[in-house]
């Protein structure tokens, strides 16, 4: 469903990300795993085409991110970092708008957004302005627009960032909900988030993938430690090896 | 285009629900009404001054189109210069502010309808305000009709507003691309501001020159070109002004757009 091939992302002399290759396969929930600033967004924002890359390439669905933006668009529900949100908006009108401009057909318009509001829990809200509701509810409304329009696709960039516990258990029984309706992306720094929602754990530190595995063959490749412990190994030790000098250059 | 339509609803939406087009309205009313007092209590001075002179000959010229419903649009375009920056300032500024670029950028649209979108919703609202300028001249014609016929000519009235149509579609280009620059809504008002104000001033230092340069200072200036509309002459080289900055503006907004998916 998604092939990532040799991705590169810099910025003047920083690099973000350097030679990123994985796949992702259709109905995989994948937990997209690394400390903060280790390049998730980046990498997230590439491959919803917000950003291009420095090299590499990204097929969506077989179309090319950098040669058929809009194909891939129609196919990919985003929710990014900051949910995008009008303030001065009802919920109601925000999610009209994301369903108009998504190319949702006219009449279906308000079917599709009773839908997402109901799959998101935002549908007893609907008609206050967001600058009035929560930050859990602006997240769950930042879920429910990436939910328009079915899209195969769901890339969730830290989808339960700045929620309370209970409200992270909520997102995270709303994600279980998509498993088998949508291919997942979802990043986070926090392990129990993967254990919790994902398949299969793709881990990157500064930039460069540590690990792309299930989680269970990820356990028994360091048997006797726990998923934090694992974690805690694979992004820590990133500069030690001389080969990746050149990273800074 | 459908896509255009549903950005240019959402901005038209967020225009009313924020005072924005209110205070656009209200100003353009009150300042209106101002200009609109003082031209017709002028025009009923001076018809008394003729009156009593009994100059017949002088009387027979005033005329309210010519004196009233004409230095009343082009005095109103200068009011554009002032309530155009603040309709175009947050048009894309705002959305670089708060993120919602992203929202834009990754959904199946391509720049030029974010563009053209943002621009329809600008035309929306001053086609109201045109239609609030068109008030006046109604009112004149609605007290001041006698046997003789209306007291204002709408053809000059007309082709008047249709000339302060295209300098407020033209300010409107470019206070939008002006706003495309920056994510401050501030900086883009202000700077916005500084430019209108300079394409209506420019002319004035027009007097102190000759020849090409002369030319050159008096077709730069936005007013030169509305002045003519506003007598009731409507000729292609004023239109072919406010459409070059109409398509000029566009299309630089519709490139810094697109700029930002390749940085």
């Amino acid at each position: 469903m998604i092939e990532v091939s040799g991705l590169t992302k810099r910025y003047r002399d920083i690099t973000a990300i350097e030679d990123l290759t994985f796949q992702v396969s259709k109905g995989e929930v994948l937990g997209f795993l690394g400390p903060n600033g280790s390049g998730k967004s980046t990498t997230m924002r590439i491959l919803t085409g917000f950003q291009p890359a420095t090299s590499g390439t990204v097929k969506v669905a077989g179309f090319d991110v950098f040669e058929q933006p809009l194909e891939v668009k129609k196919r990919v529900g985003y929710l990014p970092e900051n949910p995008p949100l009008y303030p001065d908006m009802t919920i109601r009108a925000y999610l009209r708008f994301v369903a108009d401009l998504k190319g949702v057909p006219r009449k279906q318009i308000r079917d599709e957004v009773d839908r997402v509001a109901r799959a998101a829990h935002v549908d007893h809200v609907m008609d206050r302005l967001i600058a009035n509701v929560s930050k859990g509810y602006k997240q769950r409304v930042g879920i429910a627009q990436a939910l328009i329009g079915s899209p195969d696709i769901l890339i969730l960039d830290e989808p339960t960032v700045g929620l309370d516990p209970s409200q992270i258990l909520e997102v995270r029984d709303l994600i279980r909900s998509f498993k088998g309706k949508h291919t997942i992306i979802l990043s986070t720094h926090i392990m129990q988030e993967v254990v919790a929602t994902c398949d299969s754990v793709l881990v990157i530190a500064r930039g460069r993938l540590r690990a792309r595995d299930t989680l269970e063959s990820l356990q028994q490749k360091h048997p006797g430690k726990s998923l934090e412990e694992i974690f805690l190994e694979l992004t820590s030790n990133v500069r030690t090896e001389p080969g990746e000098q050149s990273q800074a250059a | 285009m459908r896509s255009s339509i549903a950005i240019a609803k959402k901005e038209i939406l967020l225009y009313f629900t924020t005072p924005i087009a209110y205070v656009a309205f209200f100003a353009t009313s009150f300042i209106g009404a101002w200009f609109f007092l003082s031209f017709t209590s002028e025009f009923q001075r001076r018809t008394m001054q003729f009156m009593q002179f009994q100059a017949p000959q002088f009387l027979e010229r005033m005329n309210l189109t010519e004196m009233v419903a004409a230095p009343l649009i082009v005095n109103m375009g200068l009011v554009l210069a002032f309530v155009v920056p603040f309709l175009t300032m947050r048009l894309l500024a705002e959305e670089r502010k708060q993120n919602t670029m992203e929202l834009l950028m990754t959904a199946p649209i391509r720049s030029i309808d974010i563009v053209l979108g943002k621009y329809l919703a600008g035309l929306a609202i001053l086609l109201v305000i045109v239609g609030i300028v068109a008030v006046f001249p109604l009112l004149l014609t609605i007290f001041g009709t006698s046997d003789a016929g209306s007291a204002v000519e709408w053809q000059t009235v007309s082709s008047g507003l249709l000339g302060f149509f295209l300098m407020g579609a033209a300010f409107l280009a470019i206070g939008l691309f002006i706003s495309s620059l920056t994510d401050s809504q501030v900086v883009a008002a202000l700077i916005t501001f500084f430019v209108l104000l300079l394409t209506w001033v420019v002319s004035w230092k027009a007097g102190d020159l000759e020849g090409k340069a002369q030319q050159v200072m008096v077709y730069l200036s936005s007013v030169s070109h509305l002045v003519p509309f506003a007598r009731g002459m409507v000729s292609l080289e004023d239109f072919v002004y406010f459409l070059s900055i109409i398509v000029l503006g566009l299309f630089l907004t519709h490139r810094s757009v697109e700029s930002r998916r390749w940085a």
